[in-house]
């Protein structure tokens, strides 16, 4: 029942802050951009002027699979900074300005509400997610070829396991540090960190979490789902369950006033 | 009964000593100042009554212990508090309910009695952020006291306030006392002589002074009684210094400090001289130590 209390405030604070509207709609924009933007491409030059008369622009045409997975590297990019921003100040903020103070001294159990912030983020990032890969679905569909629906569903329960990560390594950091920059700052450069031991180590590190988007492509290509992708996404989950078990204690034997 | 023995409780950050080995024992229904200049260690006192930060040393025990957790029967009101400013006052009183365990029903009921109580029934549905200062220290009350605590713990509840928010806040501790203990830091005396009927008194971490008011006034008590005459006083000093109880004398004008040595005798020994030679006398007072006399003699 208190993670329910604690769930419910923190989805009402995101509806009242308009985080319910804007992400979603970012999330929308950043998968409709590739889709269209590259059907018209050619009329996009040609109003761009400077070409002179009878100019034949070729553009390749693309596959249905490779325009979600156009939008999924952009979903990458903006979406991991999108999750970064809304939950940057979820903990550290509330910490900093001194919310916690009063929230902190109620018979709250520390689990609950670490868990609570983190599933409502969750929900969140998810219901984003899959309203951007639906209306990319839609266009994909409208503008380059048949892509079945179950697909993309099957590419937003894989996808979002990236974004679950992601989510989580901030809240990690979220009960580490009571200044939100600091918390975003360090959750952009384990990214960074992870990406570039994948870099150096992914043909070696078959089952590293950077993975997941290669072998995303390829059950798009191949409309079956590999052992890898599995492994990958069991590491990833295994990943999250850590990172919030240590969030959960570093929160419970951390002075939260000092 | 005491519902509450610290004992021996430190604490240090680095080098530093802010609380320095003090104990005491909150006692059941009473009311406690927790009096001391800025910086003497209150607020790290009070937070760590609440476990919001740990002692270096020491132990903290609530001798209710019927629950596991001890904050079901703490409630807390910072120096500062913050507030979701999202969220309307009945709103946050119904969330702070259902954080300990408090059933929906029953929540609502609490929260709107409180809000009765301190005066927000008509701002219940305005979100917080539109509060004034008054305002949030009332919901800031009402937030400590909604899951009915045995001990309310508020840090300088009204030093930030206006007389007229001061004299609210105030008389709601006066009504909280029948049902509570309250323990409350403060550095106006006035306040703490007001409404507290025991005091800690605070000064560089460590406890200098603790007990009830009136042992304190006892203690501290300066034995002054000053006499005021009609038409000047340099009549009359020899015949007062003359008395048995008199232990000196110091005048001016129209006034005449004695310091003596016990106040009962000397107020009758002085009352007689008085009425036996007919002294114009225009005012007879006992001087009582007061507050701000006492916190500067027990520093000294």
């Amino acid at each position: 029942m208190q993670w329910i209390t604690m769930f419910k405030k923190e989805v009402l604070e995101s509806w009242r802050n308009k985080k319910w509207i804007w992400v979603p709609i970012v999330m929308m924009l950043l998968t409709m951009m590739d889709p269209i933007s590259y059907y018209y491409l050619p009329e996009i030059i040609n109003l761009a002027g400077g070409v002179p008369e009878g100019t034949i622009i070729e553009i390749p045409s693309l596959a249905p699979t490779e325009v979600v997975m156009m939008s999924l590297e952009q979903l990458s990019l903006f979406g991991v900074f999108i999750i970064v921003l809304t939950s940057m100040s979820t903990i550290a903020g509330e910490r900093q300005n001194g919310t916690t103070e009063i929230i902190l001294v109620k018979p709250i159990k520390h689990h609950n509400y670490v868990t609570a912030k983190w599933t409502a983020f969750l929900l969140l990032i998810w219901f984003g997610l899959f309203l951007g890969m639906l209306i990319n679905w839609y266009y994909t569909n409208l503008l380059f070829g048949d892509l079945s629906f179950l697909t993309m569903v099957k590419i937003v329960m894989f996808y979002g396991l990236w974004f679950t990560l992601v989510l989580t390594i901030s809240i990690f950091f979220n009960t580490l540090f009571k200044v939100p920059g600091l918390v975003a700052a360090c959750t952009v450069i384990t990214l960074l960190i992870l990406s570039v031991i994948n870099m150096i180590f992914g043909h070696k590190l078959t089952l590293f979490p950077n993975q997941l988007s290669t072998y995303i492509y390829q059950m798009i290509e191949t409309n079956s789902i590999s052992n890898q992708l599995v492994g990958t996404s069991v590491i990833i989950l295994f990943l999250c369950g850590i990172l919030l078990f240590l969030s959960i204690y570093l929160f419970k034997n951390k002075e939260v006033m000092n | 009964m005491a519902i509450l023995t610290v004992k021996n409780v430190s604490k240090k950050y680095g080098s530093q000593t802010v609380v320095d080995d003090i104990s005491f024992d909150l006692e059941s229904n009473k009311c406690i100042a927790l009096i001391g200049p800025n910086g003497a260690g209150k607020t790290t006192t009070l937070r760590m009554l609440t476990g919001l930060i740990k002692q270096s040393s020491g132990s903290i025990s609530f001798l209710s212990s019927e629950q596991k957790d001890f904050r079901f029967c703490t409630g807390y009101l910072p120096q500062y508090p913050v507030f979701y400013n999202w969220m309307t006052g009945f709103e946050y009183l119904i969330f702070c309910a259902k954080l300990a365990y408090i059933d929906k029903k029953e929540a609502r009921s609490r929260a709107l009695n409180l809000l009765d109580k301190v005066g927000l029934t008509e701002a219940k549905n305005k979100r917080i952020g539109s509060y004034s200062g008054g305002m949030k220290q009332r919901l800031g009350i009402a937030q400590a006291i909604i899951h009915q605590p045995k001990l309310v713990i508020l840090d300088e509840p009204v030093s930030a306030l206006d007389p007229l928010g001061r004299r609210e806040v105030l008389t709601l501790m006066e009504e909280l006392k029948q049902e509570m203990t309250i323990l409350f830091s403060t550095h106006i005396l006035n306040d703490a002589d007001e409404i507290s009927d025991e005091l800690l008194l605070l000064h560089e971490g460590k406890i200098i002074e603790a007990g009830s008011m009136q042992r304190l006034r006892n203690k501290y008590q300066s034995d002054t009684i000053e006499l005021e005459f009609e038409k000047g006083t340099k009549n009359y000093i020899s015949d007062i210094q003359a008395l048995e109880t008199v232990l000196a004398v110091t005048s001016n004008k129209h006034t005449i400090h004695v310091s003596v040595t016990e106040i009962n005798s000397a107020r009758k020994e002085i009352l007689e001289a008085a009425t036996k030679n007919n002294w114009p006398l225009v005012n007879f007072t006992i001087k009582r130590a007061s507050l701000e006399d006492m916190f500067m003699k027990a520093v000294s």
